[in-house]
C-alpha cells in the first residue's frame, strides 16, 4: 500500500500532541511502519502548532511531502487553511469549526478570515461542524479531536477494535466513556442521520 | 513495560529509555526545548536518581559527581544550555571518565524555540568528546546505551547530539531489558580528578590519544553504515534525520551513513575517496562532517549546495543534489504556504504576566526582559520588553545601560523583568553585582515574575514551588532571599488586584533609588483559578477596547444583535476569571457570572484570591 500522510493543525493547548500519539499507537497495533511529527516549544502559548502521521510499509522521513497529504485534520479551521499548499485534489478535510482567534483579529487588525476557509472546505472532500459543541453534548468538549478521528477512521486500514482499545489505553480513565461515545459518533453518525 | 515490545516513542523518549536500558543511575537536566521530556521521561523509572536542576550548569555538575562515583550518568539539555555548563565541561572532559558519562545535547535547527541555532557538534569536538547523532526514536535509544559502552571503553565522555525534529518525532521501537551495571567507586587519585597544572599538561596528550583510539572504532563500527548502490560514482555523506529525508528520494548514489559524526575514519574517508569520484555532504547547521574530511586532505563538496541555516528537508535535499549535478529533475514540488492570518503565541487565559505588562505599557517605561514566556511581552499589543539576550541577562544589561546612560547624562528610569526560574538559573549573581558601586541617584525597578514554576517548558518547578504544591521541596522566599542580600525597597505585589500593583510600579519607576517588586500570582496553566467567568454587558460596554488591549484569547469584539457598533465578547469556554479585563473596563460593562451586577466594581479588593483557593492542577 502507498503510505498513509496524515496532516494535523491546531493552536497551543488543543491537545494535537496527544491526538498526534493516539493516530501514531493504532497505526503501530495494526502493524504499520510509522513516523510522526510535532512542533511544540513557543507554539503551546496559543500559537500555531501543526504534526503529521505516515504510516506504511516503510516511512524514511517524518515530513510530508508538498501535495501527498491525504487527510488533513483541523482541530481549528484558520490552522487547517494555513497547510492548504500540502493538500491535493483528492485530499480529505475534516475539520473542528469552533473559531479560535489570533491576536491580529483580536485586536482588530485583520478579519478572521471566515469566507476564505469557506472556498477552502469547498475545494475538497470535507466534515466540518463544531465538533467541540458536538463533544460537550457527548459529555467533554475536551473529546472533540477523538471525533475527528472517528471520522478520519472511515476512511483508513485500521480496524475500529484496533482505535478503540488505543483510546482507551491513552487517555485518563476518567475519559475513556466520552472518548468512546466521541469516536462512535465521528465514525457511525456524524453526517450520516 | 516489559522488553522486547515494540511501542511507539518519541525520540527523547528514547533516549530516556536508552539511558534506562544502559542500566543509568543519575540523570539531572534543566528543562528546555526540545530535551525537556527526556528527564521527565527517565523520572517514571525509580531505579534512576533524576533531578531538574536549577540551571544546565548544576545538573552537569551533578552528572559528574556520579561519573566521578562511578555509576552511569547523563546531563541532558538544550543547545545553549550547554553554554552555560561549558566551564565545568571544559575541564571535566579532561580527566579520565570512570561511570560512563553522557552529555545530551538537543539542537533546534530552524529554532522552533530558541534564541540561537548554535551547532553544537562544534562544541563537543572543542570539549574533545566523541558526538553520536541518531536520526529517530530507535537510534536514540540504542546509540544512548552504545554512548555509555563507548565512554566507559575509552574512558572519555560523550556526547548524543539530537535535533528538535528527532527530540519530538515519534517512531516505532524494540525495547530491550534494563543492565544493571556496577558501581565502579571513586577511588581518590589528585593527578586523575584535580585539575590544575602540571596535572593537565600530560592530559592535553591523553585526550589527543582517546580520540585516536576512537577514529580506529569509527572504521570498524555499526554506527557507521555504508549503503553502496552500483553504477554510482558518487557517495553522499550525512547522519541523523537528514539520512531519513535523503532516503526519501531513493537517490542514485551510496550513503555513507555517520551515527558517530566525530571523530570520523580517515582511512574509511579515503578508501571512498579512491571508490568515488566525488563525495557529498549533506547536514544541517554548520559544515561540521565537510571539514572533517577536507582537513583529511580529501575534496567534498557541501554547504556551497545546502543551506547552513534551517533544517533540511526531502525538497531542499533535492534541490540541493539537482545543483550537484548528482540528480537531474526535481520530483518534489516546493509550493510555499499562501500568505495567511498569523497566529503568534501569547499569554494564556488568566496569564499573571497580563496585568504587568499592560500596567508596563500604559506607564511607557524601557524594559529590558529575559527568557521565559514573558519574553511574548515584545509582540503586540504589549511591545514592553525592549531587549532579550539570554538566561538571566536581564541584571547585567540593565546596570550597564543605566552606567552607561548616567555618563552621558540621561537619567531614563529602567525596568527589568526576571521569572522566578530564571532569577534561580543564572540571575541571582547579577542580582548581588547590582550593590557593586550602587548609586542611588539611578532609577531601576526590578520586576521578579514569580509564577512557581518554568512555565514556558511545561510547568518545571523552581526553586520557589515549594510554596505552592506540595510535591515540590524547594521554598526559597524571593524577598527573605533579596534582603539578605543586603536590598532595601523589596516589595510583593498581588497583580491581580489591577490598581494596587499599578501604583507600586508607578511610585517605584518614579523615584530613583534601585527597587525590587515581587508579582506573586502564579502561573494560570499550573495552577488553576477557581472562578466565575467572566461576561461583557453589551448594553454597558462603550466599546473602548480597553479589554481587548490586554490581549487576553477569549476577549474579541463582536456584533450584539439590535446593536450598531461593536462590543467586547468573553468566550465562557475559554474565560478562567482572573478579572484583570474587568478591572481596566471603565464603566464596570464586565461581570462575574452569576454575581449581582453591583459586586464587580473594579479595583476594589475583592478580585484578590485567597492562596488557598490555587490548588495545583494535579491535586485535581
Amino acid at each position: 500500500m502507498d503510505t498513509v500522510n496524515i496532516l494535523l493543525g491546531g493552536v497551543g493547548g488543543q491537545g494535537l500532541v496527544l491526538t498526534t500519539d493516539i493516530i501514531c499507537k493504532a497505526a503501530l497495533k495494526e502493524g504499520y511502519d510509522l513516523k510522526s511529527n510535532d512542533v511544540i516549544g513557543l507554539a503551546q502559548r496559543g500559537g500555531m502548532v501543526w504534526g503529521s502521521v505516515r504510516f506504511g510499509e516503510k516511512v524514511h522521513s517524518p515530513n510530508i511531502p508538498v501535495g501527498k497529504t491525504d487527510f488533513m485534520l483541523g482541530l481549528e479551521p484558520l490552522e487547517a487553511q494555513r497547510w492548504k499548499h500540502l493538500l491535493n485534489e483528492k485530499s480529505i478535510v475534516i475539520v473542528n469549526s469552533k473559531e479560535v482567534h489570533p491576536t491580529p483579529s483580536l485586536l482588530e487588525k485583520v478579519e478572521y478570515p471566515t469566507d476564505q476557509i469557506k472556498e477552502f472546505y469547498e475545494s475538497y472532500e470535507h466534515y466540518v461542524s463544531d465538533f467541540s459543541n458536538d463533544a460537550k453534548k457527548l459529555g467533554n468538549r475536551k473529546a472533540a479531536n477523538t471525533i475527528l478521528i472517528g471520522i478520519m477512521a472511515r476512511f483508513l486500514p485500521i480496524s475500529v477494535e484496533t482505535w478503540k482499545k488505543t483510546l482507551e489505553e491513552n487517555v485518563p480513565p476518567k475519559a475513556i466513556e466520552v472518548n468512546m461515545k466521541a469516536f462512535d459518533f465521528g465514525y457511525n453518525q456524524f453526517g450520516k442521520e | 513495560m516489559s522488553s522486547r515490545e515494540k511501542t511507539v516513542l518519541t525520540g527523547n523518549q528514547g533516549v530516556a529509555r536508552g539511558f534506562y536500558e544502559a542500566g543509568g543511575l543519575v540523570a539531572a537536566s534543566y528543562p528546555g526545548s526540545p530535551t525537556v521530556e527526556i528527564l521527565e521521561s527517565i523520572k517514571e523509572y525509580k531505579e534512576i536518581y533524576s533531578e531538574f536542576s536549577t540551571s544546565e550548569k548544576v545538573a552537569l555538575e551533578v552528572a559528574i559527581g556520579g561519573s566521578f562515583a562511578g555509576v552511569r550518568s547523563m546531563a541532558s539539555m538544550k543547545h545553549v544550555g550547554v553554554n552555560i555548563a561549558a566551564d565545568p565541561l571544559m575541564t571535566f572532559t579532561q580527566t579520565k571518565t570512570n561511570g560512563g558519562f553522557v552529555l545530551l545535547s538537543g539542537d533546534d535547527p530552524g529554532m522552533a524555540s530558541s534564541q540561537n541555532e548554535q551547532d553544537n557538534r562544534v562544541l563537543g569536538k572543542f570539549a574533545n568528546m566523541g558526538i553520536l547523532v541518531p536520526g529517530d526514536s530507535q537510534e536514540a535509544k540504542d546509540f544512548t546505551k552504545t554512548a555509555f559502552d563507548i565512554s566507559e571503553q575509552y574512558h572519555l565522555p560523550m556526547m548524543v547530539n539530537i535535533t528538535s525534529r528527532v527530540c519530538h518525532s515519534r517512531t516505532p521501537v524494540v525495547l530491550g531489558d534494563r543492565k544493571e551495571v556496577n558501581a565502579k567507586g571513586f577511588e581518590k587519585d589528585v593527578e586523575r580528578y584535580c585539575m590544575i597544572p602540571p596535572h593537565t599538561h600530560k592530559l592535553q596528550h591523553d585526550m589527543k590519544n582517546r580520540i585516536d583510539k576512537l577514529k580506529e572504532l569509527a572504521y570498524e563500527s555499526e554506527l557507521n553504515v555504508l549503503e553502496e548502490k552500483e553504477g554510482t560514482d558518487t557517495v553522499v555523506v550525512t547522519s541523523g534525520l537528514v539520512y531519513h529525508n535523503l532516503k526519501e528520494l531513493n537517490p542514485p548514489v551510496s550513503i555513507y551513513k555517520l551515527g558517530m559524526v566525530y571523530p570520523i575514519s580517515q582511512k574509511r574517508i579515503l578508501e571512498l575517496s579512491k571508490n568515488y569520484k566525488k563525495i557529498i555532504v549533506i547536514e544541517e547547521l554548520m559544515p561540521v562532517i565537510e571539514n572533517e574530511i577536507k582537513l583529511m586532505g580529501v575534496s567534498c563538496e557541501g554547504k556551497n549546495y545546502f543551506s547552513f541555516t534551517g533544517e533540511l528537508n526531502t525538497e531542499t535535499i533535492e534541490e540541493g543534489l539537482v545543483k550537484a549535478g548528482v540528480i537531474e529533475d526535481r520530483k518534489t514540488s516546493d509550493k510555499s504556504p499562501e500568505e495567511s492570518v498569523k497566529r503568534p503565541p501569547l499569554f494564556c487565559a488568566g496569564c499573571p504576566h497580563r496585568p504587568i505588562f499592560d500596567i508596563l505599557k500604559k506607564l511607557r517605561k524601557r524594559v529590558i526582559g529575559d527568557i521565559g514566556c514573558y519574553s511574548m511581552a515584545m509582540f503586540e499589543p504589549f511591545q514592553a520588553s525592549d531587549s532579550i539576550i539570554s538566561m538571566g541577562a536581564t541584571l547585567g544589561i540593565t546596570k550597564g545601560m543605566s552606567k552607561a546612560n548616567g555618563l552621558v547624562g540621561n537619567s531614563e528610569p529602567l525596568v527589568s523583568v526576571i521569572g522566578d526560574g530564571t532569577m534561580f538559573h543564572s540571575g541571582l549573581p547579577g542580582f548581588v553585582n547590582l550593590l557593586h558601586q550602587k548609586n542611588d541617584a539611578e532609577n531601576l525597578t526590578f520586576i521578579i515574575l514569580d509564577n512557581r514554576t518554568t512555565a514556558m517548558t511545561g510547568g518545571q518547578p523552581t526553586a520557589a514551588s515549594g510554596n505552592y504544591a506540595k510535591e515540590d521541596d524547594m521554598k526559597v522566599d524571593i524577598k527573605t532571599l533579596l534582603r539578605a542580600m543586603g536590598h532595601e525597597n523589596v516589595y510583593e505585589v498581588d497583580q491581580f488586584d489591577y490598581e494596587a500593583t499599578k501604583e507600586t510600579i508607578r511610585t517605584e519607576t518614579n523615584r530613583s533609588g534601585i527597587s525590587f517588586i515581587i508579582a506573586k500570582r502564579p502561573c494560570a496553566l499550573k495552577f488553576k483559578i477557581q472562578e466565575n467567568t467572566f461576561y461583557v454587558n453589551p448594553n454597558i460596554c462603550i466599546g473602548c477596547r480597553n479589554c481587548i488591549k490586554t490581549n487576553c484569547p477569549p476577549i474579541r469584539m463582536k456584533k450584539y444583535k439590535n446593536i450598531e457598533k461593536l462590543k467586547s465578547s468573553i468566550d465562557p469556554d475559554m474565560c478562567v476569571g482572573c478579572s484583570v479585563c474587568a478591572q481596566v473596563c471603565p464603566v464596570d460593562a464586565i461581570q462575574p457570572k452569576g454575581q449581582h451586577p453591583d459586586h464587580s466594581k473594579k479595583g476594589s479588593a475583592k478580585y484578590k484570591r485567597q492562596e488557598h483557593d490555587m490548588l495545583p492542577l494535579n491535586n485535581e
